[in-house]
């Protein structure tokens, strides 16, 4: 019986187009949104980090051009130089091969043909420079037994003024957590598949529950079979998403991959627990439970930050408690924690607390749902 | 002696102030085709969901197969099918899907299984559309579907909740015989509807209900004696002057004369050659008149008699 009624609700579950728009369409609609929308500017990124140039050398100096060799032969070289002559070099900048023209006469010069980030990045190395050489030649007068020292660090100093130390081998740009909200909101939207448990099960919900109450199904065994196959369902979605982020997309989640996995699955299981909750708790249409669903997850995920960044914060300050029980937020939470924290501490709680709130969900769902009989049908 | 399927007691069920059953009681023995009639809100729909268990009632008892019926009796779930008056199918499940599933959930051996749903299947003419999905159905295949998940593991007790609403004839004609067909294959019916003519046609014995109560019960030939009517005379007719009116009220067996849009309807209780008598009339004051016709009672006309109101809504 059990696996029979599994049967039939994993085959509804997958052609239920709702559910696959929702699950698996808005994904990657989404994510596709997202990665053509920041993935430009990850490009402009690597592009600062090898702006072309051409350094026009109208007098000889050995200085500039070991400063220059330093930064080509660093791992993320910045510039990418061409020597040349003024005219080939105006040439080059006419063409639009390179950003701009660095002439290295008794001072440096810089001659850019239009104004943009390339630029601004050329014109402050130039000014770095120019300062660095000058306070580098104020310490050799004064002081000429450190003057290998100071240009040693005044050199290392322009090569890579400043570097972000994450405190895990995981990705703490900005953008990847556009991606977690992506998957957690997804995982919300398990509550539909959660919710089509307790309308096709109540009698008093729809035309399918009076019936199937009719049978001589124990009432345990068709829930408990429609939601393994609603966790199956939302199981896989979750994997799917995941999966299409990382391998498709190429969005990088850093080594710790493997454990967005199960953080995503068991969200998935929380958003269907929370549908079969609400589902049970009210005499309502389906048309009018969809809504209130939809209203509730929307707004679980608007209060932990997934649509305003920093309205999680405030809650946090306010009211910490509820970003401990708002599902959307723990979802959210977990990959924050699996991001930032070096141990596995947070992470570990949030999964527990995600499993908690996914058994206090189905409990209430049942005792809800066991009801026999109806005042009204 | 024949056993009683259904048996209920005194039944009363209440929403908030309004009492949707009041003191019900009813027997149906077993091989019956049992009729509810009763206008939209008469409780016949509440009267079918206290007896599936399906809704919490304030008193009364109910027994099927002769062991009380509650929502974990199991057992006698197993020998019931239901048509309920809404369509309960997966819209997502194909027709033979559909039946699959609800057969499943009565019988686990597949073979068996397989079995009937192919029966089920034929039974309802739905061979060439198995691979359906119920949105590519019209209104009366998908009514067929219906009645193919609640039959297909051959119940004892087939309940039939107004199966034929917004059915196009033709499917209506398909679904009566296939409902007598099941009774003559052995399934004990009860059906509700507040289409007179179907349980006219199908019913061996009806209940007729208003406001919760059961006003009458009997076969369609006692229900019909119960009333003083026995036949109705229609005549069309431009015009009726009072004389003439007074007239035919005053002949033996006529009790009631109306005339309404141009339609003079005598009522009589009894006699022989009541038509005769009326003609007489209108010919020798040499009024002119189009169709004439008469009619046996209907149990509308029983309903319209024990409670002073017309059955069906004129929409219906």
């Amino acid at each position: 019986m059990f696996l029979h009624i599994l049967k039939y609700e994993l085959k509804n579950g997958v052609r239920t187009k709702d559910l696959i728009i929702w699950l698996m369409v808005f994904p990657i609609v989404l994510g596709t949104f997202f990665k053509i929308a920041f993935g430009s500017v990850y490009n402009k990124t690597e592009k600062f980090s090898a702006i072309p140039v051409a350094v026009v050398e109208e007098t000889e100096n050995p200085a500039f051009r070991q400063v220059l060799n330093g930064i080509e032969s660093a791992d993320e070289p910045f510039l990418k130089v061409t020597y040349a002559d003024r005219a080939k070099a105006e040439e080059l900048l006419d063409s639009g091969d390179i950003e701009g023209i660095i002439s290295s006469a008794d001072k440096l010069g810089l001659t850019v043909k239009q104004k943009g980030l390339s630029q601004t990045m050329l014109k402050s190395f130039v000014e770095q420079y120019t300062l660095r050489e000058k306070i580098a030649m104020d310490a050799i007068q004064t002081s000429p037994e450190k003057a290998q020292e100071i240009i040693s660090s005044l050199m290392s100093g322009t090569v890579s003024s400043c570097r972000e130390i994450p405190l895990t081998q995981g990705n703490p740009d900005m953008y990847i957590q556009y991606f977690y909200n992506l998957i957690a909101m997804v995982a919300m939207f398990g509550c539909m598949t959660g919710m089509h448990v307790t309308m096709q099960n109540q009698a008093n919900l729809s035309a399918l529950g009076a019936r199937n109450n009719c049978s001589p199904a124990p009432k345990l065994v068709t829930i408990l079979a429609c939601l393994t196959g609603s966790f199956i369902l939302q199981t896989v979605c979750m994997l799917l998403c995941v999966t299409f982020l990382a391998f498709v997309l190429k969005v990088d989640f850093g080594d710790r991959l493997p454990l967005v996995y199960p953080a995503a699955i068991l969200g998935g299981i929380m958003g269907v627990s929370f549908g079969f909750f609400v589902g049970s708790v009210s005499h309502m249409s389906q048309k009018t439970k969809t809504a209130v669903l939809m209203s509730a997850s929307m707004l679980l995920c608007f209060l932990s930050g997934l649509m305003v960044g920093d309205l999680k914060g405030t809650i946090a300050q306010k009211a910490p408690w509820f970003n401990n029980i708002n599902p959307a937020a723990v979802v959210s939470d977990s990959f924050y924690c699996l991001n930032i924290d070096e141990d596995y501490t947070r992470f570990i709680t949030k999964l527990i607390t995600m499993a908690v709130i996914t058994v206090v969900f189905i409990m209430l769902g049942f005792i809800i749902s066991r009801r026999k009989k109806y005042a009204s049908v | 002696m024949e056993k009683n399927v259904v048996k209920i007691n005194e039944l009363v069920k209440r929403y908030g102030d309004l009492i949707a059953l009041d003191h019900f009681s009813l027997e149906i023995k077993e091989g019956e085709v049992f009729g509810l009639l009763g206008p939209n809100g008469s409780g016949k729909t509440t009267t079918i969901n206290c007896l599936l268990s399906l809704l919490a009632y304030d008193k009364g008892d109910i027994e099927i197969f002769g062991k009380k019926m509650t929502p974990v009796s199991y057992d006698i779930k197993k020998e019931i099918g239901v048509i309920m008056q809404n369509v309960a199918v997966f819209e997502e499940l194909t027709v033979y899907e559909n039946i699959d599933y609800f057969c499943g959930l009565y019988i686990t051996d597949k073979a068996k299984r397989k079995q009937c749903v192919e029966e089920a299947i034929k039974f309802v003419g739905l061979e060439d559309f198995r691979k359906f999905y119920p949105k590519k159905l019209s209104g009366g295949l998908l009514r067929r579907l219906n009645i193919a998940c609640g039959i297909a593991h051959k119940p004892k007790l087939i309940i039939l909740d107004e199966p034929t609403v917004a059915v196009d004839p033709q499917s209506r004609n398909r679904i009566l015989e296939g409902i007598q067909e099941l009774n003559r294959n052995g399934a004990t019916v009860i059906y509700t509807s507040h289409y007179m003519e179907e349980v006219e046609q199908i019913c061996t014995r009806i209940a007729i209900m208003d406001k919760g109560r059961k006003v009458a019960e009997g076969t369609k030939d006692e229900l019909k004696r119960m009333i003083k009517n026995t036949e109705t005379i229609t005549i069309e007719i431009l015009e009726l002057p009072d004389d003439i009116r007074r007239e035919i009220s005053g002949l033996p067996h006529v009790y009631d004369v109306r005339f309404e849009d141009s339609k003079l309807v005598i009522s009589c209780s009894g006699g022989k050659h009541n038509l005769t008598r009326v003609l007489d009339v209108l010919q020798k004051r040499e009024l002119s008149f189009g169709r004439v016709y008469t009619e046996l009672p209907t149990l509308n006309d029983v309903f319209l008699e024990i409670t002073g109101k017309a059955l069906r809504d004129k929409e219906d």
